[in-house]
């Protein structure tokens, strides 16, 4: 019995030392962990007590289109096609 | 040792009373077999040794022992399968041997397999639900350990030789066979008939046990990557499971998190986002280990759906980790530089394997190199493209147009700057130039069997020989009345190779036209971009029509809403609209609506459809 206490102790405990070396702590394990506790009022689940359920907080953008003729990317692909209309 | 009264009559007699009370609580807590053991199990433990020390006889005795502990019934049948299950429960603690993990995993699931007969019984099975899901995660924790440290057993199978048996038998892995003995205990909770069954009941006896042994088999399916014997296991819940807002919140959130996953590596993209979504939503705030996980599935289910994370979401101390994985993809999308776009998703890349070890990438991939075309269209477009005059606000002006020729120039040119970049960081790729056969886009080598085609050569009849001389000159081959017939070594089946090859017909792609090599290039391309587009029109991410002969993508009706907004409407919206209608999620039973029959439950509302549309307070 307490052979298999040691075995998973040292699987459990080789584990650690990868997962202290990544920088972030919550990449350390992919596997969805039990709850500590067994149930809770919605309340509990909101973000800072919000009242609506995290739906008036601005989570997703829907509008993302780039539209800034500075960045560097448009700036180039810009000046790339004047030189070729300008060539024809 | 003889002074001390035994311990396992004092055993026996509290197992009878919490079976005589069926409280399945304290049953389960007296079944205990995961180490490390107290002093009494460990007194438990010797006596049994020495009382009944392992043999066909003490085995009877102890069966007979177990016998007495379920109440008699007249006549009617009785609990046998619990006895069984005590029996071996006793022969577990007393033979089990850790040295060898193997033997403890096998030894274990026929425990626990035995106890999952028990919970059968329509009146007794409930009292062992608790152990049965005690064993469940003890086994799945000994499958998981085991499948992550494989040395662990190795030797052991290597000793019994069962590594190299029959191939052409599939290998079922220790994660799968647990969820295969899980989800018997599941289909048992989830077909009890005691009080009112479906959709219409409740939790109650063993349908309380329904979304735990259905998680732990989800999370079982899920490690060993046998995602598809999910499917029949949702169905079932779909037809016979009481809604799941009934059951406790950790329960839904897990069940919430394993169905969207689910949906979504099958493509169901909309009910994923909302079974995530729910899932969040509903996830304890200070549980930031689980939030993180459904946030590391409902982040890419959003962005394949075209709505991208907000800053405010990505500052969530949940997101930690994932903020700069999935901030760089949209950039990606933003930014319209479908190399780049494939080069951070690429092999070499640490953000691919990142995202493989999600089991997103080929997803992600997949899905919105689509949308890194739009982004790059829309841009050529707003350099290059005709937006309509607005002086000539009098109905025959054109409509604003982009002539795609404009298109295969910005891509040869993005090509030949990523080419550039790559020779100064020292990388070469072994991207050619050009080449006729394979894709324009791709910059990614050639396919090995399309390899030396661009040439003018053509293959000799030996190189042909060297390089398919399997297909061209076989062992044998079957006559056009199927007989079989041996072939000589190096003979051709088909006669000579080179006597009528064709160097076209190898090249699936195009035909060389008189209009020489150069034109021939641009053509190439050209059928490509046409391609893409097309995609992007009938998928609605682009709105307007292709004109081939002239090549240009035209948006008409843009006079009201202007160009831009016409041609290239925005993709959450284009997407919410197509599927909002349909809210359903395959897996998920919800209370029937309010008036229906038998709305008994209805007291208790909550809301569970957590996908509204962003910005509606």
């Amino acid at each position: 019995m307490s052979n298999s206490t040691q075995t998973q102790t040292k699987a459990d405990a080789s584990e650690q030392p990868q997962q202290q070396q990544k920088p972030q702590v919550l990449e350390e394990d992919d596997e969805f962990e039990d709850f500590p506790v067994e149930d809770w009022p919605q309340e509990e689940a909101e973000q800072n007590g919000s009242a609506a359920n995290g739906g008036n907080e601005h989570l997703w953008e829907e509008s993302w289109d780039d539209d800034d003729a500075a960045e560097d990317f448009s700036k180039q692909l810009r000046e790339e096609l004047k030189k070729v209309e300008a060539s024809h | 040792m003889a002074s001390q009264p035994p311990i396992l009559d004092e055993f026996l007699g509290g197992i009878a009373v919490q079976i005589q009370n069926r409280d399945g609580a304290k049953l389960q807590d007296l079944l205990q077999i995961e180490p490390p053991l107290s002093e009494a199990y460990q007194r438990l433990i010797q006596e049994l040794r020495q009382r009944y020390p392992p043999g066909p006889q003490s085995d009877s005795d102890l069966l007979q022992r177990c016998e007495a502990l379920i109440p008699r019934t007249k006549g009617g049948s009785s609990w046998t399968a619990f006895p069984t299950f005590m029996k071996l429960y006793f022969t577990f603690l007393r033979d089990v041997n850790t040295d060898n993990l193997l033997d403890t995993y096998n030894q274990l699931k026929a425990l626990l397999n035995q106890c999952v007969l028990a919970l059968g019984d329509s009146q007794m099975g409930v009292v062992v639900l608790p152990t049965v899901l005690y064993l469940s995660k003890v086994l799945a924790k000994l499958a998981m350990g085991l499948d992550r440290r494989p040395e662990l057993i190795a030797h052991i199978l290597r000793m019994e030789g069962s590594m190299d048996n029959d191939e052409s038998i599939e290998k079922v892995t220790l994660v799968e066979q647990s969820a295969n003995v899980v989800r018997e205990a599941f289909i048992k909770c989830l077909t009890d008939r005691t009080g009112t069954p479906g959709p219409q009941g409740k939790p109650e006896g063993k349908r309380v046990g329904i979304y735990l042994m259905a998680n732990l088999c989800l999370k079982l399916l899920f490690q060993c990557g046998k995602l598809r014997n999910a499917e029949q296991m949702f169905a079932s819940i779909t037809a016979q499971s009481p809604p799941l807002a009934h059951f406790p919140a950790s329960q839904r959130v897990t069940y919430l998190y394993y169905l969207g996953r689910y949906l979504f590596s099958n493509n169901l993209f909309y009910p994923a986002l909302i079974a995530l979504q729910a899932a969040y939503d509903q996830c304890h705030r200070q549980a930031i280990s689980q939030r993180h996980l459904i946030l590391a599935y409902l982040i890419p289910c959003n962005i394949i759906m075209g709505r991208f994370p907000s800053r405010k979401l990505l500052q969530r101390p949940e997101a930690n980790g994932l903020t700069d994985k999935f901030e760089q993809l949209c950039r990606l999308i933003v930014r319209g530089d479908y190399i780049a776009f494939r080069e951070y998703l690429s092999p070499s890349s640490p953000a691919a394997e990142w995202f493989a070890r999600k089991g997103i990438l080929l997803t992600i991939r997949n899905r919105c190199e689509i949308m890194v075309w739009r982004s790059f269209c829309r841009k050529v477009f707003i350099h290059s493209g005709f937006h309509g005059d607005p002086q000539a606000q009098a109905q025959r002006g054109p409509p604003p147009y982009l002539y795609l020729e404009k298109l295969t120039v910005a891509t040869r040119w993005l090509q030949s700057q990523h080419r550039q970049a790559q020779l100064s960081n020292g990388v070469n790729h072994a991207t050619p130039d050009f080449h006729f056969y394979g894709s324009q886009v791709i910059p990614e080598p050639i396919d090995p069997d399309f390899k030396g085609l661009d040439g003018s050569e053509i293959p000799t009849a030996q190189q042909l020989l060297e390089k398919f001389g399997d297909y061209l000159a076989p062992d044998g081959f079957f006559d056009e009345g199927g007989h079989w017939h041996e072939n000589m070594p190096g003979r051709l089946i088909d006669g000579n190779p080179g006597a009528d090859y064709d160097a076209f017909e190898l090249d699936p792609y195009a035909e060389a036209t008189e209009d020489g090599p150069e034109a021939d290039k641009q053509s190439l391309l050209m059928d490509e971009v046409e391609s893409i587009l097309a995609s992007l029109l009938t998928q609605g991410l682009m709105r307007g029509y292709l004109t081939h002969r002239n090549p240009r993508f035209a948006i008409p009706g843009a006079r009201v809403r202007g160009a831009l907004p016409t041609g290239f409407p925005n993709i959450w919206e284009t997407i919410f609209a197509r599927e909002k209608d349909d809210d359903s999620v395959p897996g998920w039973v919800r209370p029937p609506p309010p008036g229906a029959l038998g709305a008994a439950g209805g007291g208790r509302v909550v809301n569970l459809s957590g996908a509204r549309p962003v910005g509606v307070q």
